[in-house]
């Protein structure tokens, strides 16, 4: 005697209930507790070192705040010197410091803002190293 | 398998005594390495992921809150990461694309019907072919005996949106199989 099979859906939940069962390999067990009896026996993780990171962590939030702080005031100024009726004709404000002085004046901003930028760099070479070497 | 085993082994686990999760995995492994396999269908990589749900679920252990039962947790747990390692690696069957899984070449058996494992195969395969929101809600659902409730748990997503996938899923797996389906299965009786 034949009978026939029943709708679509029913077909689909029959083939999918009707999914093998797999046995896990004799040794599973075995090497999920060596896995665990490994986690248990490892060191715990090395907690991150905020209270050395703590300083380097402010300077260079602050170097971060004041880039940003001038970069708002430039592109204010730029915006401001745009929006005049004589920018067409003369140099934006934000621009006059560097085209619109001597040469000698020029000089003396670029070797100023230089200077800073090496007291900046070495300051932060300094406290790598010194946390780096554990010594803060 | 009684929860109160469960909830045993886990305190002694949590009181240092490690060997209590042997019990843990002894209870847990068959149903951990099917619902893998189920997602991947690789032998070796459904060990291999339910070993890391394992070692997942003994490191966070004592996040368990006892007003969900154990078996839900460690459910919830693998599946999430199941979920992740098949979004990293795709199971072969995976990759696949929907319009690529075809008929079975011998789809008529000599009597006029499917060949059962055929069919089985090709509608496995088109399961593995579904985006993987519908994909996962049909393994999970089959996987636990048709219950919305648990594989909505397992998955952490409401009811409702498990429904709404499994239906949106079984409509997709039926427009790409309508012939392999739709073909009466002559079966003794």
């Amino acid at each position: 005697m034949t009978r026939l099979s029943g709708h679509d859906e029913g077909e689909i939940s029959r083939i999918l209930s009707r999914e093998e069962e797999i046995l896990p390999s004799s040794g599973f067990a075995i090497s999920v507790m060596d896995a665990v009896r490994r986690e248990a026996a490892a060191p715990p993780p090395i907690p991150f070192p905020w209270k050395r990171a703590l300083p380097g962590l402010v300077v260079g939030g602050f170097a971060l705040a004041l880039v940003f702080l001038t970069l708002v005031v430039a592109i204010a100024q730029l915006l401001r010197a745009s929006t005049s009726a004589h920018f067409s004709m003369s140099l934006p404000s934000v621009l006059t410091p560097i085209f619109g002085l001597g040469l000698q004046r020029n000089l003396e901003i670029a070797a100023s803002w230089t200077v800073l930028a090496l007291l900046v760099a070495f300051v932060s070479v300094k406290l790598s190293m010194r946390l780096a070497s554990g010594r803060v | 398998m009684s929860a109160s085993d469960d909830q045993t082994d886990v305190e002694r686990v949590l009181a240092g005594d490690i060997s209590a999760f042997e019990g843990i995995v002894r209870r847990w492994q068959g149903p951990l390495v099917n619902l893998a396999y189920r997602f991947c269908r690789d032998r070796g990589r459904a060990e291999e992921m339910a070993q890391e749900a394992f070692l997942r679920a003994y490191r966070a252990l004592g996040q368990w809150r006892k007003d969900a039962v154990f078996s839900t947790w460690l459910f919830a747990l693998a599946t999430n990461l199941y979920r992740s390692e098949l979004r990293r690696i795709p199971a072969r069957i995976v990759s696949v694309s929907l319009e690529d899984i075809a008929e079975p070449a011998d789809a008529r058996a000599s009597d006029g019907g499917l060949e059962d494992h055929d069919r089985d195969l090709a509608v496995r395969r088109a399961v593995g072919a579904l985006p993987a929101k519908y994909r996962e809600a049909l393994i999970l659902f089959y996987f636990h005996d048709m219950d919305v409730t648990t594989a909505a748990r397992s998955l952490g997503l409401p009811e409702g949106t498990v429904k709404a996938r499994l239906f949106r899923g079984r409509e997709i797996l039926r427009s790409k199989l309508p012939q392999l389906l739709a073909v009466p299965r002559l079966k003794e009786a």
